[in-house]
């Protein structure tokens, strides 16, 4: 009877593509139904898959053909609770994919079948150890803020310039803004990677654009380039964004915006991020680049 | 030899790709349907592909073809079976369509009483079964001992003035033991009584004459003597056919009708009613000419040694199996211990040369279902399980089912052995 349930929605599927699965199909039916009104399933679909898997291992392998006869029902349980947990687990995944667009919610980094290539879900790494208690980081400490200063949600992101998946994550965002225009704004938290060369001088970048208050233009360009970020390049963006070069370079050599870059990953690392990009919006994370659907998911409910 | 009879069989030929890929296909479920020679494909083909038209009715080429055809087919069956004359070999669908004609064409009526035996094929136990609820007739069983042999001494104190037919099988597809017809035949008719054979086991296995044998009717089917399935003969003596009321009536079964009128056909045409199954005969007289060319006793002969090798392996490896018990009980072994072999119960008599070709058993603990599946899936061994359309037996003697392994003349003495070994591995589970 167990495995007649395993069955079931198998044979259901392939019963699309032959017919001869439609027969299993019906017989696994007129098990369930016969298991539900309390009575014994006649199918015999059960015996004849025992008889099956045993005939098959038994010139192979007679020890498992042996084991697995006698020992049926006990592995026919454990498959039907493997199966149960896994429908359950499968689940919840299509309602998270459903609901935030990724089969793990929002703040997994695991596997995705309707992701294969898990470019939702990817970071970059950070070397950190994660403390026991993390605390849930709060709007206005640091970082550079893009966006209405006085909206009413901000989006707190710890992402680095040289990270190819903040980069990708930011097309989401310049979308999440222009949704929310002056409902939403973000505050940037650049998230220093020691495996990444430039990570560091690109944080620094970040806030000497702010001196010039050309945060959000430098900003946009940082992340939006397509080039792997160099200090050549970030002067390149510096002049592009329309910065006093003298100034701006003046202000990467003074190292004087070094205590705002230790506080935003000090903020990160008591946060619990493992990677960029990061988000937090309220006590809600985001990790990788999810899709628009995620942040709505999530934004929605808040601004009501 | 051999080989070169196997290579008439396409679904033998190992080169076939299923056959490359599961091993080569052993085929013991003959006593439910033998295996088709390419001669009776080929010949079921040609009427399909040259002259496919309507028998004893049309006047051209093509309809006068199919009428020699099925003449031949009726002169190859009566010769096959030592009939007088070829009219007195009816078409039938098989051997159930058979019984039935003469259950419902002698004139049976309440008080009539009908013996059968304990160990018949539902073919030959529901039409009588029925025929008592509805016409009162009685029915009687004759007991079978253990070990299949049939009650002679029970037929003669059975036997009395009212009964009107004794119909008993031939050779058991249960346990393949023939009964003594001959005999029977004798008794029945001292007491006015007409004799109905099952040959559906015997005709396929082993020389039938039905002249010797002394019975009035024998029914058997096509799809176990290599022929097409939905064919069969009902053999009648003419006097018994003469007397024999017309089952389905209709197209081809008279000469001439009237809105009032009828007018029977001859002998056999008025009980083959309709449009019949030319290919199907013409297919079923190239089987028997097939049986006829290879011998019946060689096949008969083939089909003994094979089941000898089957019952001397399988009773050496449980004599084996004993003494290894002995041995596991003096060294306390576990319970579970693979060598534990598990014993067979054999149906019918132990001596290989009274079961032809059938070799039926018993697992100890083990559903007949699922040793015939294991069989299939692990050796390509096809053999059939369940209660082989004797479930009166089966029930009688509470048992739920058997696996039957029922060889044929294709088959040979490795296959034999292979099932064997296959055995042999399953009853270590």
């Amino acid at each position: 009877m167990v495995l007649c349930l395993v069955a079931l929605p198998i044979f259901a599927l392939l019963s699309i593509f032959s017919v001869r699965y439609r027969r299993l199909t019906l017989e696994a039916v007129d098990c369930l139904l016969r298991t539900v009104t309390l009575r014994k399933c006649r199918s015999g679909l059960d015996e004849r898959i025992r008889a099956s898997i045993s005939g098959k291992l038994l010139k192979i392998w007679p020890g498992a053909a042996r084991f697995t006869y006698r020992y049926y029902k006990a592995l026919s349980w454990i498959i039907f609770i493997l199966f149960t947990w896994s429908l359950v687990v499968s689940a919840a995944g299509i309602v998270n994919y459903v609901k935030y667009g990724n089969c793990n919610g929002p703040a997994s980094t695991g596997f995705c079948l309707f992701d294969p290539t898990g470019s939702q879900s990817a970071i970059c790494e950070a070397d950190i150890d994660i403390p026991q208690q993390t605390v849930t980081p709060a709007p206005g400490e640091g970082g550079l803020l893009i966006g209405a200063p006085d909206a009413q949600l901000t989006i707190i992101e710890f992402g680095c310039y040289t990270c190819p998946h903040t980069r990708q994550a930011q097309s989401t965002i310049e979308q999440v803004l222009e949704q929310y225009r002056g409902k939403v704004n973000l505050e940037f938290h650049p998230f220093v990677l020691s495996r990444h060369d430039f990570s560091g001088p690109a944080a620094h970048a970040a806030y000497c654009a702010d001196e010039q208050d050309k945060k959000e233009t430098f900003h946009e360009l940082m992340l939006n380039n397509p080039e792997v970020i160099s200090q050549d390049n970030i002067d390149a963006l510096a002049a592009k964004a329309g910065l006093d070069t003298a100034r701006f370079d003046e202000c990467m050599v003074s190292g004087r915006y070094d205590a705002e870059v230790d506080a935003d990953a000090l903020l990160g690392v008591r946060a619990g991020v493992q990677g960029t990009p990061t988000f937090f919006i309220g006590d809600q994370r985001i990790v990788g680049p999810k899709p628009l659907k995620t942040f709505e998911v999530i934004i929605d409910p808040l601004l009501r | 030899m051999n080989d070169k009879i196997r290579s008439d069989f396409p679904l033998l030929d190992e080169r076939r790709q299923d056959q490359r890929r599961r091993g080569p296909l052993v085929y013991f479920d003959n006593a439910c349907m033998a295996l088709k020679p390419r001669q009776v494909i080929e010949a079921m083909q040609s009427y399909y592909q040259e002259f496919p038209a309507c028998g004893g009715r049309s006047g051209h080429r093509l309809s006068r073809q199919v009428d020699d055809e099925v003449d031949a087919a009726r002169r190859q069956v009566a010769k096959f079976i030592s009939a007088r004359r070829q009219e007195e070999c009816v078409f039938t669908r098989n051997t159930t369509e058979g019984i039935n004609m003469v259950a419902h064409g002698i004139g049976l009526k309440q008080g009539d009483e009908v013996i059968i035996s304990g160990k018949e094929h539902n073919s030959n136990l529901i039409p009588w079964l029925r025929l008592r609820q509805e016409q009162g007739i009685c029915v009687k069983v004759l007991p079978v001992d253990s070990i299949g042999t049939l009650d002679m001494a029970a037929l003669e104190s059975a036997i009395t003035k009212k009964t009107r037919l004794v119909s008993m099988v031939h050779t058991s597809n249960l346990d393949g033991v023939t009964n003594p017809l001959r005999d029977i035949a004798k008794i029945a008719h001292d007491h006015g009584a007409k004799v109905l054979a099952d040959g559906a086991q015997s005709v396929p296995s082993h020389p039938v004459d039905v002249r010797h044998l002394g019975v009035d009717f024998l029914s058997c089917s096509g799809h176990k003597l290599c022929g097409p399935t939905g064919t069969g003969i009902l053999y009648g003596s003419m006097e018994a056919l003469e007397q024999l009321r017309q089952y389905n009536v209709g197209g081809e079964t008279v000469i001439d009708s009237t809105y009032d009128t009828f007018t029977p056909e001859e002998l056999p045409m008025r009980l083959e009613a309709g449009l019949q199954d030319y290919a199907g005969i013409i297919g079923l007289g190239a089987a028997v000419k097939y049986l006829s060319r290879i011998g019946m006793q060689r096949i008969e002969r083939q089909e003994l040694a094979l089941n000898k090798v089957m019952t001397e392996g399988l009773r050496d490896l449980q004599i084996q199996a004993g003494r290894d018990r002995q041995e596991e009980g003096s060294l306390e072994k576990e319970e579970g211990s693979p060598k534990r072999m598990k014993k067979i119960r054999l149906i019918g008599p132990q001596d290989p040369a009274l079961r032809s070709g059938i070799y039926n058993f018993t697992v100890d603990t083990m559903d007949a279902h699922h040793v015939a599946k294991m069989l299939d899936v692990s050796d390509s061994i096809m053999v059939r399980s369940g209660a082989h359309c004797v479930h009166s037996w089966f029930n009688a003697n509470s048992i739920k089912g058997s696996v039957r392994a029922s060889m044929y003349f294709y088959n040979t003495l490795a296959e034999a052995e292979h099932f064997v070994d296959a055995m042999g591995r399953i009853l270590t589970l």
